[in-house]
Protein backbone atom coordinates (compact mmCIF):
# COMPACT_ATOMS: atom_id res chain seq x y z
CA UNK A 1 0.00 0.00 0.00
CA UNK A 2 2.56 2.58 1.45
CA UNK A 3 4.39 1.23 -2.17
CA UNK A 4 1.70 2.05 -4.10
CA UNK A 5 1.20 5.42 -2.91
CA UNK A 6 4.92 6.48 -3.58
CA UNK A 7 4.54 5.92 -6.90
CA UNK A 8 1.22 7.27 -7.45
CA UNK A 9 2.70 10.65 -5.56
CA UNK A 10 6.26 10.95 -6.43
CA UNK A 11 7.91 12.68 -9.00
CA UNK A 12 10.94 9.92 -9.97
CA UNK A 13 12.35 10.24 -6.34
CA UNK A 14 11.69 13.20 -5.80
CA UNK A 15 8.37 13.79 -4.05
CA UNK A 16 5.70 15.56 -6.29
CA UNK A 17 4.85 17.29 -3.28
CA UNK A 18 7.97 18.04 -1.79
CA UNK A 19 9.18 21.75 -1.88
CA UNK A 20 12.54 21.85 -4.40
CA UNK A 21 15.49 23.11 -2.72
CA UNK A 22 17.22 24.12 -6.00
CA UNK A 23 16.28 24.11 -9.72
CA UNK A 24 18.13 21.07 -10.94
CA UNK A 25 15.70 19.32 -8.57
CA UNK A 26 12.65 20.80 -10.38
CA UNK A 27 13.78 19.44 -13.98
CA UNK A 28 10.68 17.35 -15.76
CA UNK A 29 11.30 13.58 -15.52
CA UNK A 30 10.71 12.65 -19.44
CA UNK A 31 9.97 9.03 -19.38
CA UNK A 32 7.88 9.11 -16.39
CA UNK A 33 3.96 8.20 -17.09
CA UNK A 34 1.07 10.45 -15.27
CA UNK A 35 0.78 8.56 -12.42
CA UNK A 36 3.78 7.22 -11.17
CA UNK A 37 6.39 4.64 -12.38
CA UNK A 38 7.15 0.86 -12.62
CA UNK A 39 4.08 -1.22 -13.86
CA UNK A 40 1.57 1.37 -13.30
CA UNK A 41 3.58 3.80 -15.51
CA UNK A 42 4.17 0.92 -17.92
CA UNK A 43 0.47 1.01 -18.38
CA UNK A 44 -0.28 4.48 -18.55
CA UNK A 45 2.79 4.90 -20.98
CA UNK A 46 0.44 2.86 -23.37
CA UNK A 47 -1.53 6.28 -23.49
CA UNK A 48 1.10 8.04 -24.03
CA UNK A 49 4.26 9.05 -27.23
CA UNK A 50 5.87 6.05 -26.23
CA UNK A 51 7.43 7.24 -23.59
CA UNK A 52 8.72 10.39 -24.68
CA UNK A 53 6.14 12.78 -23.46
CA UNK A 54 3.95 12.56 -19.84
CA UNK A 55 0.75 12.41 -21.65
CA UNK A 56 -0.71 12.01 -25.38
CA UNK A 57 -3.87 13.25 -26.92
CA UNK A 58 -5.15 9.32 -26.03
CA UNK A 59 -4.14 9.93 -22.39
CA UNK A 60 -6.13 13.72 -22.67
CA UNK A 61 -8.96 12.06 -23.86
CA UNK A 62 -9.17 9.57 -21.38
CA UNK A 63 -9.17 11.87 -18.71
CA UNK A 64 -12.00 13.98 -20.89
CA UNK A 65 -14.13 10.91 -20.96
CA UNK A 66 -13.75 10.53 -17.04
CA UNK A 67 -14.59 14.36 -16.50
CA UNK A 68 -17.82 14.18 -18.58
CA UNK A 69 -18.80 10.99 -16.21
CA UNK A 70 -18.15 12.94 -13.27
CA UNK A 71 -20.32 15.53 -14.61
CA UNK A 72 -23.28 12.71 -15.70
CA UNK A 73 -22.80 11.42 -11.88
CA UNK A 74 -23.24 14.83 -10.73
CA UNK A 75 -26.07 14.88 -12.41
CA UNK A 76 -27.48 11.93 -11.83
CA UNK A 77 -27.09 12.44 -8.01
CA UNK A 78 -29.03 15.36 -8.70
CA UNK A 79 -31.61 13.71 -9.89
CA UNK A 80 -31.76 10.93 -7.51
CA UNK A 81 -33.70 13.23 -4.96
CA UNK A 82 -32.98 10.52 -2.03
CA UNK A 83 -29.50 10.97 -0.85
CA UNK A 84 -30.24 13.11 1.86
CA UNK A 85 -27.52 14.74 4.28
CA UNK A 86 -25.26 12.58 1.60
CA UNK A 87 -25.87 14.57 -1.45
CA UNK A 88 -23.77 17.78 -0.34
CA UNK A 89 -20.80 16.05 0.28
CA UNK A 90 -21.25 13.65 -2.75
CA UNK A 91 -21.10 16.62 -4.97
CA UNK A 92 -18.30 18.68 -3.24
CA UNK A 93 -16.21 15.37 -3.59
CA UNK A 94 -17.13 15.06 -7.36
CA UNK A 95 -16.42 18.31 -8.03
CA UNK A 96 -13.14 17.77 -6.09
CA UNK A 97 -12.24 15.44 -8.20
CA UNK A 98 -13.11 17.21 -11.45
CA UNK A 99 -11.15 20.25 -10.69
CA UNK A 100 -8.21 18.08 -9.80
CA UNK A 101 -8.56 16.25 -13.11
CA UNK A 102 -8.38 19.52 -14.70
CA UNK A 103 -5.78 21.15 -12.48
CA UNK A 104 -3.25 17.96 -12.32
CA UNK A 105 -3.83 17.11 -16.00
CA UNK A 106 -5.16 19.38 -18.41
CA UNK A 107 -3.16 22.50 -16.51
CA UNK A 108 -0.36 20.05 -16.14
CA UNK A 109 0.52 20.67 -12.70
CA UNK A 110 1.44 16.88 -12.51
CA UNK A 111 3.98 16.92 -14.89
CA UNK A 112 5.41 20.23 -14.63
CA UNK A 113 7.76 21.94 -12.13
CA UNK A 114 6.69 20.99 -8.31
CA UNK A 115 6.89 24.68 -7.48
CA UNK A 116 4.35 25.33 -9.55
CA UNK A 117 1.64 23.39 -8.00
CA UNK A 118 3.05 24.63 -4.62
CA UNK A 119 2.45 28.15 -5.58
CA UNK A 120 -1.52 27.36 -6.50
CA UNK A 121 -2.05 25.27 -4.26
CA UNK A 122 -1.03 28.07 -1.54
CA UNK A 123 -3.18 29.93 -3.36
CA UNK A 124 -5.70 27.93 -2.92
CA UNK A 125 -5.22 27.44 0.25
CA UNK A 126 -5.29 31.73 1.38
CA UNK A 127 -8.56 31.42 -1.30
CA UNK A 128 -10.50 28.88 1.08
CA UNK A 129 -9.00 30.38 4.23
CA UNK A 130 -10.91 33.99 2.67
CA UNK A 131 -13.58 32.12 1.76
CA UNK A 132 -14.23 30.47 5.20
CA UNK A 133 -13.91 34.15 7.20
CA UNK A 134 -16.15 35.47 4.77
CA UNK A 135 -19.05 32.55 5.32
CA UNK A 136 -18.41 32.95 9.31
CA UNK A 137 -18.13 36.94 9.57
CA UNK A 138 -21.01 37.04 6.84
CA UNK A 139 -23.22 34.87 8.74
CA UNK A 140 -22.38 36.08 12.39
CA UNK A 141 -22.86 39.73 11.37
CA UNK A 142 -26.63 39.09 11.03
CA UNK A 143 -26.44 40.80 7.85
CA UNK A 144 -30.16 42.30 7.22
CA UNK A 145 -31.93 40.82 3.81
CA UNK A 146 -32.32 43.57 2.30
CA UNK A 147 -34.72 42.75 -0.46
CA UNK B 1 16.20 34.48 -21.56
CA UNK B 2 15.32 30.82 -22.07
CA UNK B 3 12.24 29.86 -23.33
CA UNK B 4 10.75 26.97 -22.21
CA UNK B 5 9.80 24.81 -25.06
CA UNK B 6 7.58 22.13 -24.07
CA UNK B 7 6.35 20.17 -21.00
CA UNK B 8 6.31 16.95 -21.98
CA UNK B 9 9.74 17.34 -23.31
CA UNK B 10 12.93 18.20 -21.18
CA UNK B 11 12.60 21.62 -20.05
CA UNK B 12 15.57 23.73 -19.87
CA UNK B 13 16.34 25.38 -16.14
CA UNK B 14 15.20 28.92 -16.92
CA UNK B 15 17.82 31.88 -16.10
CA UNK B 16 16.15 33.02 -13.02
CA UNK B 17 16.47 32.97 -9.68
CA UNK B 18 13.68 30.52 -9.34
CA UNK B 19 14.32 28.44 -12.22
CA UNK B 20 11.32 29.18 -13.61
CA UNK B 21 9.72 30.67 -16.56
CA UNK B 22 8.89 34.46 -15.40
CA UNK B 23 5.79 34.88 -17.84
CA UNK B 24 4.33 31.13 -16.54
CA UNK B 25 5.01 32.21 -12.91
CA UNK B 26 2.63 35.60 -13.69
CA UNK B 27 -0.06 33.57 -14.90
CA UNK B 28 0.19 31.39 -11.88
CA UNK B 29 -0.03 34.45 -9.46
CA UNK B 30 -2.86 35.81 -11.44
CA UNK B 31 -4.58 32.74 -11.14
CA UNK B 32 -3.65 32.85 -7.63
CA UNK B 33 -5.26 36.18 -7.34
CA UNK B 34 -8.37 35.15 -9.19
CA UNK B 35 -8.84 32.39 -6.50
CA UNK B 36 -9.48 34.80 -4.20
CA UNK B 37 -11.80 37.02 -6.36
CA UNK B 38 -13.89 34.07 -7.07
CA UNK B 39 -14.02 32.69 -3.81
CA UNK B 40 -15.32 36.38 -2.17
CA UNK B 41 -18.38 35.89 -4.77
CA UNK B 42 -18.97 32.12 -4.16
CA UNK B 43 -18.96 32.61 -0.26
CA UNK B 44 -21.33 35.94 -1.14
CA UNK B 45 -23.73 33.96 -2.79
CA UNK B 46 -23.30 31.10 -0.15
CA UNK B 47 -23.90 34.04 3.00
CA UNK B 48 -27.48 35.01 1.33
CA UNK B 49 -28.36 31.72 -0.26
CA UNK B 50 -32.16 30.94 0.82
CA UNK B 51 -32.66 34.88 2.04
CA UNK B 52 -34.31 36.42 -0.62
CA UNK B 53 -37.88 37.61 0.59
CA UNK B 54 -39.67 38.13 -3.02
CA UNK B 55 -39.25 35.41 -5.96
CA UNK B 56 -38.45 33.79 -8.41
CA UNK B 57 -36.61 31.60 -6.30
CA UNK B 58 -33.39 28.74 -7.62
CA UNK B 59 -36.51 26.23 -7.49
CA UNK B 60 -38.38 28.31 -9.54
CA UNK B 61 -35.69 29.12 -13.05
CA UNK B 62 -32.75 27.42 -12.66
CA UNK B 63 -32.66 24.84 -15.60
CA UNK B 64 -30.66 21.84 -14.71
CA UNK B 65 -30.62 20.05 -17.87
CA UNK B 66 -29.52 23.03 -19.90
CA UNK B 67 -26.69 23.95 -17.37
CA UNK B 68 -25.74 20.60 -17.47
CA UNK B 69 -25.23 20.63 -21.52
CA UNK B 70 -23.33 24.30 -21.36
CA UNK B 71 -20.79 22.86 -18.53
CA UNK B 72 -19.73 19.69 -20.47
CA UNK B 73 -19.16 22.22 -23.46
CA UNK B 74 -17.11 23.71 -21.41
CA UNK B 75 -15.30 21.27 -19.91
CA UNK B 76 -15.21 19.41 -23.06
CA UNK B 77 -13.29 23.20 -24.72
CA UNK B 78 -10.68 22.21 -21.79
CA UNK B 79 -10.02 19.31 -23.57
CA UNK B 80 -9.51 20.91 -27.18
CA UNK B 81 -7.42 22.89 -25.44
CA UNK B 82 -5.14 20.48 -24.40
CA UNK B 83 -5.05 18.75 -27.62
CA UNK B 84 -4.22 21.74 -29.32
CA UNK B 85 -1.26 22.79 -27.27
CA UNK B 86 -0.37 19.13 -27.53
CA UNK B 87 -0.37 19.54 -31.40
CA UNK B 88 1.04 23.21 -31.47
CA UNK B 89 4.33 21.49 -29.64
CA UNK B 90 4.52 18.87 -32.10
CA UNK B 91 4.65 20.87 -34.76
CA UNK B 92 1.21 20.01 -36.19
CA UNK B 93 0.62 23.27 -37.42
CA UNK B 94 -2.90 22.07 -38.99
CA UNK B 95 -4.29 20.16 -36.27
CA UNK B 96 -2.97 22.76 -33.64
CA UNK B 97 -5.04 25.47 -35.30
CA UNK B 98 -8.09 23.11 -35.55
CA UNK B 99 -8.16 22.77 -31.87
CA UNK B 100 -7.67 26.65 -30.99
CA UNK B 101 -10.30 27.04 -33.20
CA UNK B 102 -12.91 24.21 -31.33
CA UNK B 103 -11.94 26.13 -27.86
CA UNK B 104 -13.22 29.26 -29.73
CA UNK B 105 -16.44 27.65 -30.59
CA UNK B 106 -17.15 25.92 -27.73
CA UNK B 107 -16.39 28.88 -25.50
CA UNK B 108 -18.72 30.89 -27.74
CA UNK B 109 -21.43 27.95 -27.99
CA UNK B 110 -20.98 28.05 -23.63
CA UNK B 111 -21.59 32.22 -23.75
CA UNK B 112 -24.90 31.65 -26.24
CA UNK B 113 -26.16 29.22 -22.76
CA UNK B 114 -25.27 31.91 -21.05
CA UNK B 115 -26.76 34.40 -23.04
CA UNK B 116 -30.30 32.91 -23.79
CA UNK B 117 -29.94 31.91 -19.98
CA UNK B 118 -29.88 35.55 -18.37
CA UNK B 119 -32.17 36.33 -21.32
CA UNK B 120 -34.71 33.57 -20.03
CA UNK B 121 -34.39 34.82 -16.20
CA UNK B 122 -35.43 38.15 -17.25
CA UNK B 123 -38.43 37.31 -18.80
CA UNK B 124 -39.05 35.33 -16.32
CA UNK B 125 -38.80 38.50 -13.80
CA UNK B 126 -35.24 37.90 -12.44
CA UNK B 127 -32.61 40.31 -12.78
CA UNK B 128 -29.65 41.31 -10.57
CA UNK B 129 -32.48 43.61 -9.14
CA UNK B 130 -35.04 41.96 -7.90
CA UNK B 131 -33.46 39.92 -5.22
CA UNK B 132 -30.63 39.03 -3.26
CA UNK B 133 -30.33 35.78 -5.38
CA UNK B 134 -30.75 38.06 -8.76
CA UNK B 135 -27.80 40.06 -7.41
CA UNK B 136 -25.23 37.32 -6.23
CA UNK B 137 -26.33 35.21 -9.11
CA UNK B 138 -25.46 37.54 -12.07
CA UNK B 139 -22.73 39.18 -10.59
CA UNK B 140 -20.84 35.82 -10.05
CA UNK B 141 -21.98 34.43 -13.03
CA UNK B 142 -21.23 37.47 -15.07
CA UNK B 143 -17.90 37.99 -13.78
CA UNK B 144 -16.97 34.62 -15.19
CA UNK B 145 -18.88 34.79 -18.47
CA UNK B 146 -16.42 38.14 -18.94
CA UNK B 147 -13.78 35.40 -18.13
CA UNK B 148 -14.63 33.34 -21.07
CA UNK B 149 -15.50 36.37 -23.48
CA UNK B 150 -11.71 37.60 -22.64
CA UNK B 151 -10.09 34.05 -23.11
CA UNK B 152 -12.63 33.32 -26.56
CA UNK B 153 -10.80 36.81 -28.00
CA UNK B 154 -7.54 36.03 -26.46
CA UNK B 155 -7.95 32.26 -28.07
CA UNK B 156 -9.15 34.02 -31.17
CA UNK B 157 -6.05 35.40 -31.51
CA UNK B 158 -4.14 32.13 -31.14
CA UNK B 159 -5.69 30.68 -33.55
CA UNK B 160 -4.59 33.81 -36.00
CA UNK B 161 -1.37 33.40 -34.96
CA UNK B 162 -1.19 29.46 -35.72
CA UNK B 163 -2.86 29.56 -38.87
CA UNK B 164 -0.64 31.82 -39.86
CA UNK B 165 2.80 30.06 -38.69
CA UNK B 166 4.16 32.74 -36.07
CA UNK B 167 3.10 30.14 -33.33
CA UNK B 168 5.04 27.27 -33.26
CA UNK B 169 7.22 24.40 -31.09
CA UNK B 170 9.12 26.59 -30.07
CA UNK B 171 7.23 29.64 -28.60
CA UNK B 172 4.23 27.25 -27.87
CA UNK B 173 4.25 28.92 -24.14
CA UNK B 174 2.65 31.62 -25.49
CA UNK B 175 0.00 29.07 -26.24
CA UNK B 176 0.62 27.40 -22.64
CA UNK B 177 0.05 30.52 -20.66
CA UNK B 178 -3.68 31.12 -22.63
CA UNK B 179 -4.37 27.75 -21.75
CA UNK B 180 -3.98 28.27 -18.01
CA UNK B 181 -6.26 31.02 -18.10
CA UNK B 182 -8.85 29.13 -19.99
CA UNK B 183 -8.49 25.49 -17.98
CA UNK B 184 -9.40 27.80 -15.26
CA UNK B 185 -12.19 29.70 -16.24
CA UNK B 186 -12.98 25.82 -16.13
CA UNK B 187 -12.44 24.89 -12.66
CA UNK B 188 -13.86 28.23 -12.02
CA UNK B 189 -17.45 26.64 -13.71
CA UNK B 190 -17.07 23.53 -11.93
CA UNK B 191 -17.23 24.99 -8.44
CA UNK B 192 -20.47 27.48 -10.01
CA UNK B 193 -21.92 24.58 -11.50
CA UNK B 194 -22.13 22.57 -7.99
CA UNK B 195 -22.47 25.18 -5.84
CA UNK B 196 -24.71 27.94 -7.38
CA UNK B 197 -26.91 25.13 -9.99
CA UNK B 198 -26.76 21.72 -7.94
CA UNK B 199 -26.74 22.61 -4.44
CA UNK B 200 -28.95 25.22 -4.69
CA UNK B 201 -31.67 24.07 -7.80
CA UNK B 202 -34.55 23.26 -5.10
CA UNK B 203 -33.91 26.65 -2.77
CA UNK B 204 -37.15 28.27 -2.46
CA UNK B 205 -38.28 30.96 0.23
CA UNK B 206 -36.21 31.34 3.52
CA UNK B 207 -38.26 28.26 5.80
CA UNK B 208 -41.22 29.48 8.31
CA UNK B 209 -41.51 32.75 5.57
CA UNK B 210 -43.19 30.75 2.49
CA UNK B 211 -47.11 32.27 3.87
CA UNK B 212 -45.74 35.46 4.00
CA UNK B 213 -43.66 36.37 0.90
CA UNK B 214 -45.22 37.35 -2.02
CA UNK B 215 -44.18 36.97 -5.66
Amino acid sequence: MANLWQKLTHHKGNGWWNLPHTASNELNPPHEGPVGGAWLGNWWRFWTHGGVSHAGPKFYWLVGFILAVITALEVWAFALEGLGAWYIPILLILAVAKFIGVVAYFMHLRFDKPMFTWFFASSMVVGVLIFVALMFLMENAHTPVLF
Amino acid sequence: MTQAVAIDHHEPIENTSTGLNSRKLMMWAFLGSDVMFFGAFIATYLVYRGKSLVGPYPSEILDIPLTTLSTFVLLMSSLAMVLALHYVKDGERNKGTLWILAVVVLGAIFMGFQFYEFREFGHLGLTPRTNIFGTTFFILTGIHGAHVTIGIIWMGFMAYSSHKGALRPDNALDLEIAGLYWHFVDIVWIVIFTVIYLISANDGPPPGMESMITH
